[in-house]
C-alpha cells in the first residue's frame, strides 16, 4: 500500500480553482518531484496535504489513515513533515538549539518532567544533543553548532532547515522548493544531501523550479498545470511528454537539463 | 422597570456619548492606516483636549472660542510629538510590534502622570458652549451641548470625508493605508504622513475631549475609558473604516447608556470591557463585515 | 575558532552560569539585611516584581506573545489571600498556594478562547482582561472593600510559625524568588520550553514540527498566571494592606520596564530588571508620584535603544570575540 495517496484533492479560494482533482500515491522509500510553472498550485497542493488547509473536496490517507482536514500539529505527529518555500528558522536560538526543536515529534514530557528531570528525562535529553550534532554533521554544519542560526548564510540556513526536518525521524519528508535562492554550489551541496536521506530510506517528496535538480535525483515526477495533474512518470518521459513542453513553452522555463 | 422617557433619555444621552467613541475609534482607524499601529495613547488626547481647553478658561480667563483654537493645536502637537520621539524611531530600528504597543501604552501612562503632577486630581469641567436648556420634548430632555456634539460630530464627518477624498495630502493617506510601498514608489512621503496622521487623530480625540467636558467631567484618569470605548467602536466597524467606526460608536454608546437603566452604573466599565472581548473573540472583522471576507486578524 | 567551545558539555557551563547571579542575589540580599527596614522594603518589593516578571518572561519571552493584563493574576492573589486569611483564618502559605490554583483555573479558561487572537487584538484583550480585574476590585466593595483596600492582612507563615519580622519575610521572599528563577531555567531548558521557544520562533515552522501551538500558548499564559498570583499574594502578606492601585496598569508598565530593561527572555533579566527599576527612583530619591514617570521614560527609552536590554549586552560581549556581524 502506498504510503501517502491522494484522492481527487480540490482546493478553491473563492472562485480560483488552485487544485483541481489532483489524485496521485506516493510509495515508500519514493523521491517523488512534483513540478509545474508559476502559479500552477504546487504550493497549494503542499498546503492541503499538510493540513495548513483542508481540502475543498477530495481525500489524503498517509500511512493507511486519513489525515484529510486534521491540523498541522497532527499531520506533523502522524510523521509528514515539511518545510517551508521562505526559511523559517528559530532565528534566536543557536543552530544546534534549531535541530534540538526538531525533536518534538520523537521525544516526550512535558512541564512535571522539565521540573523533576526523571532518569528517563535526562536520557533523553542527552541523546536529543548529541542526535542534533550528528545530524548537523550530517548536512555539514557541525562547525556552526553553537551560532545563532540568523548568522549563516542563505545557503546553510536551507540546510538547517532540512537538518531540523529531519530531526523529527519523518516518514515522508516534504520540501518545499528547498533550492530557492540558491547558488549552483549551494544547489549541488544540497541535492547531495537530499539524495542521502533518500538513500537513507525516507520517503521524500519535492517541489522544485530547478529542472536539473529535479532531472538529477528525482524517481518520479508529477507536473501541475493550472491546478491540474497534466502529467507523472520518470524523468525521461517527463522530459519528452507533449503536454509538459507546452506548459513549459509558454512559461519561461527551460526544461533542459 | 424603567420607562418609556427613562428609555428615550438613555437613547439620547446614548447618541451623545456614541459620536464620541465614534470620533476616538476614527482617531484609532487614521493612525492604523498609515502606519499598522494601534496607538494604545489614543484615549490620552481625550483627556489633554478637555484638562488644556478647562485650564484656558478657568486660569487663563480665555474665551471659549479661543480657548478651543488654542487647544487643537495643542494637542496635535502632543500628537505629533509622540510620533517623532517613539513611534518613528521604534520603527526605523525594526521593533516588534508588541514593543511598539507597548511604548504608545506607556507614553499615555506618562502623560496621565504628568497631568496628575501639574493639575492634581481633581475633577474639571467647563459650562456648556450655549447656555440655558435643557430642551424638552415630552419628558426628555435634551441638552443644548448634545446638538453641539452632534452638530460638531456630523460636520467633523463630512470635513473628513472631504479630506481624504479631496485633498491631496489625505488621498495620500489612503494610499499610504493601501499599500505603503507603492506609496513611497509613487512619491508619497510615508513618514510626513505618519506625522499627518498623528496631528489629525490626536486633533480628532481633542475635540471629543472638548466637546464631552462639558456634559461629564475631566480628570487625568478619564483617557483609558474613552480610548477602550473608542477601540470597541473601530473594531466593530471593522478595524480601520472611519466610517464604520462612527456607526460602531453610536451602536455602543446607546449600547452602554440601556445597560446603565438596566444594570445601574457601577460596572458599566466591566460591561464596556466585556463587550470588546465578546465582540474581539466573536467577530474579529467588525459587525458589519461581510461574510464573504475570510480575512482575520493581521 | 577553537574546539574546546563546542566541546565543553552543556551542564557545567550551565553551573557557573548560574553561580554568579545567585552570589549577587545573595550580597543584594546580605546588603538589604543588614541596612534598615526602609531598605529592605524597597527590596523586598523589587523581589516580589522578580517573580512577577519570571512569570510574564515565560509568556513574552520565551513564548513571543503579549500579555498586558497579567496585573488580574495578580490581584486574585492579592485579593484571594487577603480575604481567605483574615476573614477566614487561612495559614498564608495555604491561601498562597489555593489563590494559585484558582489564577491558573482562571487563566485557563480566559485564555482559552483569547490566545487565539494575535497582534493588536492579543494585546488589546488581555489588557481589557486587566481592566476588567481592576475595575471589580472597586466595584465590588462587598468583596474587596473598594477604594478603602484590605487592611490587617497577616504576615507570611507556616503551620502557625509566623514570619514577624520584616527581614525574616524579606528572606522567604528571596528564596521564593530564586526558586521561581530555577523553575523558569529548568522548564526553559527542556523539550517543553524548546517548544514554548519554537512558537516565538515561528509558529510555521513550529507546527510543521509536530508542536501543538495552542496548548503550548495556552500552558504558558497559565504558568505566567501562577506566578503573577504569587506574587500577588506575597505583596499582600509582606505589606499587611492592598487596594486597587497596587494592581493597576502602573503594575503592568512597571513590570515591563523591569522584564524589558534586565532583558526580555533571558533567563535572570526579570530579576536583574526589577532590582534595578525598584532601586532607581530610590536612589533619586525621586516623589513618590514622579515613580511612574520614571518607569515610563525607562520603558520607552529601552523599548527604542536597546529592545534586548542588559542581559542581551552579554550576547554582545559574547558574539564579540568572533568576526565582526553586522547586525544585533
Amino acid at each position: 500500500m502506498a504510503l501517502l495517496s491522494v484522492r481527487e484533492a480540490t482546493k478553491r479560494f473563492g472562485g480560483l480553482l488552485a487544485n483541481e482533482a489532483i489524485s496521485f500515491d506516493v510509495e515508500e522509500g519514493e523521491l517523488l518531484a512534483v513540478i509545474g510553472p508559476n502559479g500552477a498550485g504546487k504550493t497549494t497542493l503542499f498546503n492541503v496535504i499538510s493540513g495548513a488547509y483542508p481540502p475543498t473536496s477530495g481525500s489524503i490517507h498517509f500511512d493507511g489513515r486519513d489525515i484529510t482536514g486534521a491540523s498541522p500539529h497532527g499531520v506533523a505527529h502522524a510523521g509528514l513533515v515539511r518545510t517551508y518555500q521562505l526559511v523559517q528558522l528559530f532565528k534566536n536560538l543557536t543552530v544546534a538549539e534549531n535541530v534540538e526543536i526538531g525533536s518534538h515529534r520523537v521525544t516526550r514530557g512535558g512541564v512535571f518532567s522539565a521540573l523533576f528531570r526523571p532518569h528517563w528525562m535526562q536520557q533523553q535529553e542527552k541523546s536529543v544533543s548529541v542526535g542534533a550534532r550528528e545530524l548537523l554533521r550530517f548536512v555539514g554544519l557541525e562547525a556552526q553548532a553553537d551560532d545563532p542560526a540568523d548568522t549563516l548564510p542563505y545557503g546553510r540556513q536551507r540546510l538547517l532547515e532540512v537538518a531540523r526536518a529531519l530531526a523529527a525521524r519523518p516518514r515522508l519528508l516534504l520540501l518545499d522548493e528547498p533550492a530557492a535562492g540558491l547558488n549552483t554550489q549551494e544547489t549541488e551541496a544540497l541535492a547531495e544531501v537530499i539524495s542521502r536521506i533518500h538513500l537513507g530510506g525516507t520517503t521524500v517528496i519535492l517541489i522544485e523550479h530547478d529542472m536539473s535538480l529535479v532531472m538529477k535525483i528525482a524517481q518520479r515526477i508529477v507536473v501541475l498545470d493550472f491546478g491540474k495533474k497534466i502529467a507523472e512518470g520518470a524523468p525521461d518521459e517527463i522530459k519528452s511528454h507533449p503536454d509538459v513542453i507546452a506548459a513549459y513553452l509558454g512559461g519561461t522555463e527551460i526544461l533542459d537539463a | 422597570m424603567p420607562s418609556l422617557v427613562e428609555f428615550l433619555q438613555s437613547i439620547v444621552n446614548g447618541i451623545g456619548l456614541g459620536l464620541i467613541y465614534g470620533l476616538v475609534g476614527i482617531g484609532f482607524c487614521v493612525i492604523y492606516n498609515a502606519s499598522g499601529i494601534v496607538n494604545f495613547a489614543q484615549g490620552v488626547f481625550v483627556m489633554l483636549g478637555g484638562m488644556v481647553c478647562q485650564v484656558l478658561l478657568a486660569e487663563l480667563g480665555l474665551p471659549i472660542w479661543l480657548a478651543i483654537m488654542v487647544t487643537i493645536p495643542l494637542v496635535a502637537l502632543s500628537g505629533m510629538v509622540m510620533e517623532f520621539a517613539i513611534v518613528r524611531p521604534m520603527m526605523h530600528r525594526g521593533a516588534t510590534l508588541f514593543a511598539i504597543i507597548l511604548a504608545t501604552l506607556a507614553a499615555q501612562i506618562m502623560i496621565e502622570r504628568i497631568t496628575l503632577i501639574t493639575f492634581g486630581d481633581r475633577p474639571r469641567t467647563f459650562s456648556e458652549f450655549t447656555s440655558g436648556g435643557p430642551f424638552k420634548i415630552g419628558g426628555v430632555a435634551i441638552g443644548y451641548q448634545l446638538f453641539w456634539i452632534l452638530g460638531c460630530g456630523a460636520l467633523l464627518v463630512f470635513l473628513l470625508w472631504l479630506f481624504f477624498t479631496r485633498t491631496r495630502v489625505g488621498r495620500a493617506l489612503r494610499a499610504c493605508s493601501q499599500n505603503s510601498e507603492a506609496a513611497q514608489l509613487l512619491g508619497v512621503p510615508v513618514s510626513q504622513m505618519m506625522l499627518v496622521a498623528f496631528a489629525l487623530s490626536a486633533a480628532l480625540g481633542a475635540i471629543a475631549g472638548i466637546l464631552v467636558t462639558p456634559t461629564q467631567y475631566t480628570a487625568y484618569n478619564v483617557g483609558t475609558p474613552f480610548g477602550v470605548n473608542g477601540f470597541i467602536a473601530a473594531i466593530i466597524g471593522g478595524f480601520g473604516r472611519a466610517g464604520g467606526a462612527l456607526a460602531g460608536g453610536l451602536l455602543l454608546g446607546v449600547l452602554q447608556a440601556l445597560a446603565i437603566v438596566a444594570l445601574g452604573a457601577g460596572f458599566k466599565n466591566v460591561a464596556a470591557l466585556s463587550a470588546l472581548l465578546v465582540v474581539l473573540l466573536l467577530f474579529p472583522n467588525g459587525l458589519f463585515a461581510g461574510f464573504g471576507s475570510a480575512a482575520r486578524s493581521q | 575558532m577553537t574546539s574546546h567551545a563546542i566541546t565543553s558539555t552543556e551542564p557545567t557551563s550551565v553551573g557557573w552560569r548560574s553561580a554568579l547571579p545567585i552570589a549577587a542575589v545573595a550580597v543584594v540580599a546580605a546588603y538589604g539585611l543588614m541596612s534598615s527596614d526602609y531598605v529592605v522594603t524597597v527590596l523586598g518589593f523589587a523581589f516580589i516584581y522578580a517573580i512577577f516578571c519570571t512569570g510574564l518572561n515565560f509568556f513574552m519571552g520565551y513564548t513571543g506573545q503579549a500579555s498586558f493584563g497579567q496585573s488580574a493574576f495578580a490581584a486574585i492573589g492579592g485579593y484571594g489571600s487577603a480575604i481567605l486569611c483574615t476573614d477566614y483564618g487561612w495559614e498564608p502559605l495555604l491561601a498562597l498556594i489555593a489563590t494559585m490554583a484558582i489564577s491558573g483555573v482562571v487563566a485557563a479558561v480566559v485564555g482559552y478562547p483569547t490566545l487565539r487572537l494575535r497582534g493588536h487584538y492579543l494585546a488589546m484583550a488581555t489588557f481589557a482582561l486587566g481592566l476588567i480585574a481592576y475595575e471589580i476590585t472597586i466595584e465590588w466593595t462587598s468583596l474587596t472593600q473598594g477604594y478603602m483596600g484590605y487592611a490587617g492582612i497577616p504576615p507570611l507563615g507556616l503551620g502557625g510559625f509566623e514570619l514577624a519580622t520584616l527581614k525574616q519575610q524579606f528572606i522567604a521572599i528571596v528564596v521564593m524568588a530564586l526558586i521561581g528563577v530555577g523553575v523558569a531555567s529548568r522548564l526553559r531548558q527542556s523539550r517543553f520550553g524548546r517548544a514554548l521557544a519554537s512558537i516565538a520562533g515561528s509558529e510555521l515552522a513550529a507546527r510543521a514540527l509536530g508542536v501543538d501551538i495552542a496548548r503550548y500558548k495556552l500552558v504558558a499564559f497559565v504558568i505566567a498566571a501562577l506566578y503573577a498570583s504569587a506574587a500577588g499574594s506575597l505583596f499582600a502578606h509582606f505589606v499587611g494592606f492592598i487596594s486597587p492601585e497596587i494592581y493597576g496598569t502602573s503594575m503592568v508598565i512597571q513590570s515591563f520596564a523591569m522584564l524589558y530593561l534586565g532583558g526580555i527572555g533571558t533567563t535572570w533579566g526579570p530579576m536583574l530588571g526589577a532590582v534595578i527599576v525598584s532601586v532607581l527612583p530610590e536612589a533619586l530619591r525621586g516623589l513618590k508620584e514622579m515613580q511612574d514617570i520614571a518607569y515610563t521614560a525607562i520603558l520607552i527609552f529601552i523599548l527604542i535603544f536597546a529592545p534586548r536590554g542588559l542581559a542581551g549586552l552579554t550576547v554582545l560581549f559574547r558574539r564579540a570575540r568572533r568576526p565582526a556581524l553586522g547586525k544585533a
